[in-house]
């Protein structure tokens, strides 16, 4: 074989480490405590539909692929399940299959098998997620080591921590939007007034998202929150003090980017137990991740340089710009995409 | 139906199907011009599948062609179709995807009667010859799938055409033109070159339990009779010893191309 036919299969063979073929399929096994076990199956609707070939989920051609075994024994349980809408025309309908019943007295370990999937998904119990082929059976479960759900702080903590990290360092774009709203006007009340007003308004979409209330696709969102972005760079150039339709307009840009936020953090998920309080934590963390932006840009050039008389020529009018350019390739990039 | 091809038409209803097939099934094989198809990565047996999302670790090359030229398919990471395809130009689409190799391992028990079913005979025999019969096989696969949509009315000029996969299969006839007791010459190459001796097989959505089979002759040709409408799967598997360094003992490719024969078109095959 020659270098030229070898070199691409040895490059490919280079990214072999983070290459697999798993699907969308997850499995989550739950032990509340009170002597019952919840498996709980998220797959692709239309794939399981198909594989069904019109057989119901409680059916027993569908308990034929599926064991549950606590030492050994296999159990029957009881099957409910729920399908989820495509939210949009670029994602497809997941069913939530959930398997219930009482755990056999004295029963030490669980052992699951899931033949319903040809592909890699993930069986998760407890802190543990096993990868499983369709049809393996995962390795026996202690039930006597399972750790009980996170509590309420770590759960404020995991989502203070996703807030934050969904703006520094992941959120450039948010980032971009709030210097944007930073770079207008030197006095500290334009900051605090389109800041307060941002926040309102994405705090209001992300809530009205994640309740199901509204719900917009990503398709339509994304690219609008580049233009926002565009746009109070755009203004910036020609606007150098605070009007009052600036923050009504903040204030509407701030709807478009919670509903951004709202497709993450469902992507990420919410404990059912603790939907609130992960929603509320959420929220704080990306006001801190924007406070940081801004105390970054106050700290690096505001502090010294913003009484300078060349303040704007040399740094607001360079920096919007630079904004501007950025969000206006991304709106091209996310309308094409 | 040549005679130096195997061509069997069996019920293949192996409880023991160990590999799965992988294919490209867009939301519509006749789309209009201006249209915008998803494209579902699919794995599975007798086009039951699972969805594959969208991942760039995965992805070597996932394409389009049209008359107009070539260009990557686009989607969202992580998302289910993995792919979109807005229909520029009306005629043949040609959409390929390349993946990386994934890595798969399984008992040498397994692995043998992977081998029969997918009419790995050469492999086989060379793990004879070498011993090789007990343990573990280390194996990585990549998938080079295909599929044929079609904008507008067909016509011979249009056609498959190679799009650089390792292990390829190419329509040598525009299969939106197939006549009723027509066969469709589809040639196997890999790296470029004609690849004798593959196993072929078509399988049809409307019946996958019934299998067309051949053996692709020395110039990699089969010819199927694709007697029934609807989707079309055709597929081969080429294996070949795993790069020196590669942790794995095998390398396999797995070629697909669907398309979808129109039931009115069907009538009388």
């Amino acid at each position: 074989m020659s270098l030229r036919k070898v070199l691409p299969i040895l490059l490919a063979l280079c990214s072999l480490a983070a290459a697999h073929e798993i699907g969308s399929t997850r499995v989550t096994a739950r032990f509340p405590g009170d002597g019952t076990y919840a498996i709980e199956v998220v797959t692709d609707g239309a794939a399981l539909a198909e594989k069904l070939q019109g057989a119901a989920i409680d059916s027993a051609k569908f308990r034929q692929r599926i064991k549950i075994a606590f030492d050994d024994t296999a159990v029957d349980p009881s099957i409910s399940y729920s399908v989820t809408p495509a939210p949009d025309a670029t994602s497809a309908p997941a069913a939530t299959i959930r398997l219930t019943g009482q755990i056999p007295a004295n029963a030490r370990q669980l052992t699951w098998t899931f033949g319903w999937t040809f592909v890699t998904y993930s069986f998760q119990a407890g802190n543990a997620t096993e990868w499983l082929e369709g049809s393996q059976p995962s390795k026996p479960v202690s039930l006597a080591v399972q750790t009980p759900p996170p509590g309420r702080l770590d759960i404020i903590g995991r989502y203070l921590t996703l807030g934050f990290t969904h703006i520094v360092p992941h959120g450039l774009d948010h980032m971009l939007f709030v210097l944007g709203i930073y770079l207008l006007s030197r006095r500290a009340r334009s900051v605090l007034l389109q800041v307060s007003a941002f926040t309102l308004a994405h705090s209001i979409t992300l809530g009205l998202s994640i309740y199901g209330v509204v719900s917009v696709s990503p398709r339509v969102v994304e690219p609008m929150i580049a233009l926002s972005i565009a746009y109070v760079a755009i203004e910036n150039l020609f606007l150098s003090e605070l009007r009052s339709w600036r923050i009504a307009l903040v204030f509407g840009f701030g709807l478009l980017h919670g509903l951004g936020f709202a497709g993450v953090l469902q992507e990420l998920g919410l404990p059912r137990a603790e939907f609130l309080t992960a929603l509320l934590s959420f929220n704080v963390g990306v006001e801190a991740g924007q406070l940081a932006v801004i105390a970054a840009a106050f700290l690096l050039v505001g502090w010294r340089y913003s009484d300078r008389i060349w303040y704007r020529s040399r740094i607001v009018i360079p920096a919007s710009l630079m904004i501007a350019c950025t969000a206006i390739y991304w709106t091209v990039e996310r309308l094409i995409a | 139906m040549n005679r130096r091809h195997l061509i069997s038409l069996a019920l293949l209803c192996s409880p023991l199907l160990l590999a799965h097939d992988m294919w490209i099934e867009p939301s519509t094989f006749f789309p209009k011009n201006g249209d915008v198809v998803s494209l579902r990565l699919l794995v599975g047996q007798e086009l039951l599948g699972d969805p594959l999302p969208r991942s760039s670790a995965l992805i070597n090359r996932f394409i389009h062609e049209d008359a107009a030229g070539r260009k990557p398919v686009i989607g969202r990471e992580g998302a289910n179709p993995a792919g979109f395809v807005r229909v520029a130009e009306p005629g043949m689409q040609v959409v390929g995807y390349w993946s990386n190799p994934s890595a798969v391992e399984q008992t040498a028990e397994k692995f043998n009667r992977y081998l029969k079913e997918e009419g790995l005979d050469s492999i086989a025999a060379l793990r004879a010859r070498r011993g090789q019969k007990g343990g573990v096989v280390h194996e990585l696969f990549a998938r080079c799938a295909k599929s044929l949509v079609l904008s507008g009315a067909p016509n011979k000029l249009q056609a498959d055409r190679a799009l650089g996969l390792p292990l390829e299969l190419v329509a040598e006839r525009n299969p939106y033109l197939l006549g009723a007791a027509e066969e469709l010459p589809v040639r196997l190459t890999y790296e470029n070159r004609p690849l004798a001796g593959a196993l072929v097989v078509a399988i049809n959505r409307l019946n996958p339990m019934e299998k067309l089979s051949a053996r692709s002759g020395v110039d990699g040709r089969v010819r199927l009779k694709l007697r029934s409408g609807g989707m079309w799967l055709i597929k081969t598997v080429h294996m070949i010893p795993a790069p020196a360094g590669a942790n794995a003992e095998w390398l396999s490719y797995w070629a697909s191309l669907t398309f979808e024969l129109p039931v009115t078109n069907a009538k009388g095959r």
